[in-house]
């Protein structure tokens, strides 16, 4: 109670040079909580806006692939998935799993008439089941035109508003809804083509800088432009043929009698279109059940050729952002904890030895050591909770009035943190107990060296006063 | 038995290469009840003295027994008890808690002493505020109050834990002769009703006078012990 008094009173007579440190540790703490705040906020909302808008929960690709898929890999597609339509069935069956959409990314033309003139575009693009992208990423919107697979199923292309205003810019011309087109595409024979329409145009909401040079292809189109096609099933003598070639010698030459076998006809075959996709992204009923869904597809890679990517590694450099910004947040804390702490620690020595008589005088009075260090770390302790308490405050409004409109971010760091917009603030507890353990913290550390040094002042000093 | 007993104190320093003797193997008894003044020059090695017998420094050889105990044998956790137990200071300067009114810097010693309950302290604190005439004051803080005043509760603060010995090192250099003479006449008036054993250093001749023994002191060395009152030398 003493101590505590003389500590209050001590900082109230020294309140200047108090109110500058309470300042510095108020604007400390205000920055722990706000910047803890803002970057646990922004690491969520990327999570979510990456989750949402590339790559859900987790992507499932082909095990043969070298690289982790990517939002950006157009120029190098992963392989393809080598039985789409098995590994869909798996997931969709896997529990914990809520939705899957298959879907692929490449590069092509686009080549439109005008004029009696052939125009080659140059077109990025997303190869997707509309329906299934739509569980798992949300619908497309169309700015003009119609979507793709619609109440028709329409199947098409829709180019984005911005890339559309660039092929008129740099090639003269201007893609409508409606308007037919061939795409062309590279494939390892040669050049595939497919006859298209241009189904409609988009704006994206998020992301604008990566889903403005994104356009979308329905798979079924895409599946045809590549030839990735099977036939709907065999003859029943090159089934035979097939199982004795798995049974070993002697069953392939009991065939040789087999007068069906002589002749196949080939014309009876019905082609079967096949899936390109290249990757598989998955949303998931929790974001708790990553670990247990990627052990399942991990178990099951072998048979089915693939392998999973969490989110976060299939973002490409999007969550490497998040958390580049979140260690920044947490490095310019800690520096200006370190500068704070440097100051508050300088400016207590001072104390100490501008009060080295009165502390001189109370060791002769009989108050010991430890009596000491206590009155410096009370004030300490005293002057940094209270300020503590000030810049968390303040850090709370300041965080509640961000909560619900969101704070305005410049836009460039908008587009790569979270797809552009407002960060949304979410209050959490943690951000203040933080603020309150390192204002703590940087008491006690602070305090350690000039208690040390007002500890062993010398009962004798109280007669250097003279 | 002396309540303080030096024998053959030396109490050497170093200023940055220089090495200082303050004193120089001083040998002194100085009996319980005394009203003692240590005089002498400035720099003469009164107040290295006072510090000695004061448990706030100790010798660099020799020894020093304050109420039988040899304190150079004390760490610092006994010394401080000591100090807290036998020991009341008033200072030049007075060196009153700043933040602290009248009241808090008498009940400061037993608040640290401990073991007194709050009507306990209260009881002593206001008896020593009435018999340094300050019971007006109580709630001023230091820096409301004259020298003579601050000096008067300096007095209050170092007699309230009834120490077995008041150490006053030059305790009226700061005040005006008048208010000076007034210090040490109560002093003094507090060793006759309390039989508390003052030693101060002065080179007030005037001061001097009021002593019962004046030890003098000349380059740390004692050039005349005076004479206990009761030995038969006064």
């Amino acid at each position: 109670m003493l101590t505590l008094k003389l500590a209050l009173r001590t900082l109230a007579r020294r309140s200047g040079r108090m109110a500058l440190i309470g300042s510095l540790v108020a604007l400390g703490t205000f920055v722990v909580v706000f910047g803890a705040t803002f970057a646990s906020s922004a690491a969520e909302a990327s999570r979510d806006a990456i989750v949402e808008h590339f790559t859900g929960d987790l992507i499932v690709y082909s095990s043969k692939a070298k690289d982790l898929p990517s939002p950006f890999a157009f120029n190098t597609p992963l392989p393809r998935i080598r039985d789409a339509e098995a590994v869909e069935a798996f997931l969709r069956a896997l529990p914990g799993v809520r939705a899957i959409a298959p879907y692929a990314q490449n590069y092509g033309i686009v080549q439109a008439e005008r004029e009696g003139r052939k125009v080659d575009l140059p077109f990025v693009f997303y190869a997707i089941e509309p329906a299934s992208y739509a569980e798992v990423f949300g619908p497309i919107r169309p700015s003009s035109g119609s979507a793709l697979g619609g109440s028709g199923g329409e199947r098409g292309l829709m180019i984005s508003e911005y890339q559309n205003g660039q092929y008129e810019e740099n090639y003269g011309l201007r893609l409508a809804p409606g308007e037919r087109v061939t795409l062309l595409g590279v494939t390892e024979g040669g050049v595939g083509a497919a006859a298209s329409t241009v189904l409609g145009t988009f704006a994206p909401e998020r992301y604008a800088s990566v889903f403005n040079y994104i356009n979308f292809l329905d798979a079924g189109s895409y599946a045809e432009l590549y030839s990735f096609a099977g036939v709907e099933a065999l003859p029943e003598a090159f089934e035979r043929g097939l199982a004795a070639a798995e049974a070993g010698e002697d069953a392939i030459f009991g065939l040789a009698g087999d007068a069906s076998l002589s002749s196949l006809d080939l014309g009876g075959l019905v082609a079967a279109p096949l899936s390109g996709a290249t990757m598989i992204a998955v949303r998931l009923e929790g974001r708790g059940r990553l670990r247990e869904v990627m052990g399942a597809i991990e178990g099951a890679g072998a048979g089915l050729e693939i392998k999973a990517a969490p989110w976060d590694a299939a973002s490409g450099f999007y969550a490497q952002i998040s958390r580049a910004l979140q260690a920044f947040i947490f490095a310019a804390t800690a520096l200006i904890f370190l500068v704070v702490a440097l100051i508050f620690t300088n400016t207590l020595i001072i104390n100490v030895t501008e009060r080295a008589a009165e502390i001189g005088t109370m060791r002769a009075l009989g108050a010991d050591r430890s009596f000491v260090g206590g009155l410096f770390v009370a004030e300490a302790l005293a002057l940094n909770l209270a300020s503590a308490a000030v810049g968390m405050l303040a850090a709370g409004a300041a965080i509640l009035a961000f909560a619900g409109r969101g704070l305005p971010l410049p836009e460039t760091v908008s587009q790569f943190l979270i797809g552009g917009g407002p960060l949304p603030l979410r209050p959490a507890a943690w951000p203040f107990a933080l603020g309150t353990a390192v204002a703590v913290l940087v008491s006690i550390l602070a305090t350690a060296y000039p208690v040390r040094v007002a500890a062993s002042i010398a009962p004798v000093k109280a007669m250097g006063d003279k | 038995m002396p309540v303080v007993e030096l024998r053959k104190a030396r109490k050497e320093y170093r200023l940055g290469q220089t090495r200082v003797e303050a004193l120089r193997g001083v040998d002194l008894e100085i009996e319980r009840g005394e009203f003692l003044a240590v005089a002498g020059p400035s720099g003469s090695g009164k107040s290295t003295m006072l510090n000695l017998v004061g448990c706030i420094d100790v010798p660099s050889s020799g020894q020093v027994l304050v109420d039988g105990v040899e304190v150079g044998s004390l760490g610092d956790r006994e010394l401080t008890r000591y100090r807290r137990e036998k020991i009341g200071f008033i200072f030049q300067s007075f060196n009153l808690i700043p933040v602290l009114d009248v009241y808090e810097n008498i009940e400061f010693p037993l608040l640290l002493k401990k073991g007194f309950a709050k009507k306990e302290r209260e009881a002593l604190v206001m008896r020593f505020v009435e018999e340094v005439g300050l019971a007006d004051r109580l709630r001023n803080k230091p820096g409301e109050l004259s020298g003579g005043q601050r000096q008067r509760v300096a007095i209050a603060r170092a007699l309230v834990s009834k120490p077995l010995i008041v150490l006053a090192d030059e305790p009226t250099a700061n005040l005006d002769s008048e208010t000076g003479a007034r210090i040490v006449e109560l002093m003094r008036q507090i060793n006759e009703e309390e039989g508390t054993t003052f030693i101060f250093s002065t080179h007030d001749a005037h001061i001097m006078g009021k002593a019962r023994r004046v030890v003098r002191i000349l380059d740390g060395r004692v050039e005349d012990a005076g004479a206990a009152p009761g030995t038969g030398k006064e």
